[in-house]
């Protein structure tokens, strides 16, 4: 299997950074519902500091997953496709890799909005994004959770829209993102 | 006619007073408004900033010697910028501001260094008095006082329970003072 894309198939690098992606997201909702639900105290804390601490680790591989790609061949859509769902599929991805960027970002910002510097797992202490205020942080918390929400349901038609490849349209678009799997 | 004996016991005790005069304390409070009085400590791995807004300092000046030092914080004056947190600070679980409502700080002496001053006396926060060293730089021409103090907040039981642990909220808390004084009456 190839380190780099091929216009048939994901390399390991983006499928790497692609399965990396998909465990850290189900780790920041996971996080997220934790520490929201614990009482004000230092274990609230760290959870959060692990949310923030993953969240800014998504962000640079977001940056890393866009440089990679535009480095590389994108495997093509299967010739079989309908405009419409040739423009679905466009759409659910850029709105992925948006939001791969939003998410971070508008955290980011609550965080610095509400005046609690983030440092990534205690290496490195962040600059404070927005100066504090709390309208923003209002306004980015709103969006923040707004924007989760969102995400996940663009990850069900993402993931509903693998398997329909797989199962019903039986081509090799899931197969082709999948280590350990042979090109059919 | 003054004989020269009495002549030279009057210099005497005119210079004695004049001595004693320059040498009358200075009684300097407090211009709030130009005064900063912030901490800084780690939460999560990350330094966060804090500040005091009600607290009076008086320092005494024999001659240039400054001689006492006292210090009384508003403790429900503590201000981190995040209201939850600030109600959070002042539970009984932290710096408890129902049952300690000031912190203070009363010096017993104060010995000039290389750089300025030490004021050694009795720090007391949420009910503890420990022995401290507070270092000072102090100008009498502008009345700055200026210095920093590095306060371990477990050496007073601030955290309790939960509160005890360090690794997300660090023991250490770095306190500095920019505080401008006015001399007040003698």
């Amino acid at each position: 299997m190839s380190i780099r894309n091929t216009p048939a198939r994901w390399g390991t690098v983006a499928q790497f950074l692609h399965w990396l992606v998909v465990v850290l997201i189900i780790t920041q909702v996971i996080l997220a519902r934790w520490a929201e639900g614990l009482p004000i105290g230092p274990k609230k804390i760290e959870v959060y500091a692990w949310h923030k601490s993953v969240g800014i680790t998504v962000l640079c591989l977001a940056v890393l997953r866009l440089l990679w790609r535009w480095m590389n061949p994108t495997p093509e859509l299967p010739a079989t496709l309908k405009p419409y769902e040739r423009a679905l599929a466009r759409v659910t991805h850029f709105g992925l890799y948006l939001l791969l960027f939003a998410q971070p970002l508008t955290g980011w910002m609550m965080t610095s909005a509400r005046g609690f510097p983030v440092s990534w797992f205690g290496f490195w202490q962040l600059p404070d994004f927005v100066p504090r205020n709390q309208a923003l942080y209002n306004a980015m918390k709103d969006t923040h959770d707004t924007l989760a929400l969102t995400l996940i349901a663009i990850v069900c038609l993402h993931v509903a829209a693998a398997l329909k490849h797989h199962f019903v349209l039986k081509d090799d678009v899931l197969r082709r993102m999948l280590p350990f799997t042979k090109k059919s | 006619m003054m004989s020269t004996r009495s002549l030279l016991v009057s210099s005497v005790v005119s210079l004695l007073a004049a001595t004693a005069a320059a040498a009358a304390d200075v009684h300097y409070t407090l211009d709030a408004a130009k005064s900063t009085l912030e901490y800084q400590f780690t939460q999560a791995g990350a330094l966060n900033k804090g500040k005091f807004t009600k607290y009076t300092v008086t320092l005494d000046v024999a001659g240039d010697a400054p001689s006492k030092l006292d210090v009384v914080i508003d403790m429900a004056s503590l201000d981190t910028g995040d209201k939850e947190r600030d109600d959070t600070l002042k539970t009984p679980d932290l710096f408890s501001v129902a049952r300690f409502p000031q912190s203070r700080f009363t010096s017993t002496q104060i010995a000039k260094t290389a750089n300025g001053y030490d004021a050694v006396g009795k720090l007391t926060i949420r009910g503890v008095a420990r022995d401290v060293h507070v270092p000072f730089t102090f100008r009498p021409a502008d009345g700055s006082l200026m210095g920093k103090l590095t306060v371990k907040r477990l050496d007073y039981g601030v955290g309790q329970g939960d509160w005890k642990a360090t690794d997300q909220v660090g023991n250490d808390v770095a306190v500095t003072y920019a505080l401008k004084l006015v001399a007040g009456a003698h």
